[in-house]
């Protein structure tokens, strides 16, 4: 128990506050150097290399506080999914462009996939590339294509816009952003060591036997979840009427492009296809041929 | 065998945090910042899944799938926003709708 006592002390001397905030310190600068802005390009190098550097320091560090935990070997996969992670987000920060860091979310969404297999949660695994890489990113990309305008000029990077090229603030946002970071980790390393793993997971049965955590949790939650799954549906729901509404584009008939029924036009009744002002009884009905008909009866 | 402390786990979600939040701050691109805060949200769900794991019960899991319900919405929405403010102004900087500050 002493021995114990003794080896967390040593992890902790490891891992002081001192070295984890002049890390933060320095991996802040290589950010800094690393966001999109108006220098040489040379710099964003130098910056990535700090900051790689940085983190391999981290990591080094890491691993020294693994071993002092005494609890056998290293787990490989863990380093390797926790490195594309943190390299890929810092990407996703730091590149120019929208579509690749876009990209380089998907590469962090599987990477955290893989630390959740590591965890035992199969289900969460798969839900989040199904639900992330799948169906939420390509939402953004379509959005990016959408509304992407591309500028050409005398740039670092030619057919960037302008709020692309240039950070807001960086070296601020990079102070608060790893000052807050140093702080977690140190609370992390001075306070979590009194959670501990439970001696049987929560899925293995105690014949050690595996049973699958995708049926426990949803034992779990269509047991005791129940009513904040069905909210969370409502949510969803909600969301997906909210952004309909939202985004519904008032100019409903191109001229003779939606319309195959042949009926004959009427008369005098000519007129802009766009809504005449921002009077919502003044929008078109889709379907007839009549841009001045009312959606709504005037009262 | 797995060997790893809670503490592995907290040190990826917790920076996987820090990055979003420095990106949303930094960005400009109304896309992007939208982007970190999903970069935001997976710190989070990592570190709820890494609490449930080492407690032992499903609600690190239940949690994260709330989580990706609310980012699900929230992608949904702000994207849509993000379309409308395009038609607005033609821009996608934030910066363009500085009259927006009280």
């Amino acid at each position: 128990m002493l021995t114990m006592h003794f080896i967390t002390a040593a992890a902790t001397a490891i891992l002081n506050p001192v070295v984890i905030l002049a890390l933060c310190a320095l991996a802040g600068l290589g950010t800094v150097l690393m966001l999109p802005g108006r220098k040489e390009t040379s710099w964003a190098k130098v910056g990535g290399v700090l900051a790689l550097a940085v983190g391999l320091i981290f990591g080094a560090l890491l691993v020294r506080y693994t071993a002092s935990l005494n609890q056998g070997g290293m787990n490989f996969y863990f380093w390797v999914f926790a490195a594309i992670a943190v390299m890929s987000a810092v990407r996703v920060v730091t590149h120019p462009r929208p579509v690749y860091s876009a990209m380089y979310f998907v590469l962090t969404v599987l990477a955290s996939a893989g630390l959740f297999i590591l965890l035992w949660a199969e289900f969460m695994a798969a839900a989040l590339v199904i639900i992330y890489a799948g169906a939420i990113l390509v939402t953004y990309v379509f959005v990016i294509m959408l509304a992407q305008q591309s500028t050409t000029g005398a740039k670092p990077i030619a057919g960037l816009a302008d709020y692309d090229d240039v950070s807001r603030k960086p070296v601020v946002a990079a102070a608060i952003g790893f000052v807050l970071m140093g702080v977690i980790l140190f609370v992390i390393f001075d306070k979590a060591d009194g959670i501990q793993r439970p001696v049987h997971p929560v899925n293995i049965k105690v014949d050690g036997v595996y049973d699958g955590s995708t049926q426990q949790l949803g034992e779990y939650l269509f047991n005791d979840q129940l009513v904040n799954l069905e909210l969370a549906g409502l949510i969803l729901t909600i969301s997906m009427v909210g952004a309909i509404v939202i985004t519904r584009r008032r100019i409903v008939s191109i001229d003779g492009r939606d319309d195959v029924v042949e009926t004959p036009e009427p008369e005098t009744l000519h007129g802009p296809a766009t809504p005449v002002n921002d009077n919502p009884h003044s929008i078109p009905v889709y379907g007839t041929k009549n841009p001045r008909a009312k959606a709504y009866p005037e009262t | 065998m797995e060997t790893l402390a809670l503490q592995h786990y907290l040190t990826v979600g917790a920076i996987l945090f820090g990055i979003g939040l420095i990106g949303f701050m930094t960005r400009r691109n109304l896309i992007v910042m939208f982007l970190c805060t999903e970069l935001m949200f997976q710190g989070v769900a990592i570190n709820l899944i890494a609490f449930g794991h080492f407690w032992g019960n499903f609600s690190g899991q239940a949690f994260t799938i709330f989580v990706l319900v609310i980012a699900a919405a929230e992608a949904s929405l702000a994207l849509g926003l993000v379309v409308l403010l395009f038609r607005q102004k033609n821009t996608l900087d934030a910066d363009a709708w500085r009259e927006l500050k009280g």
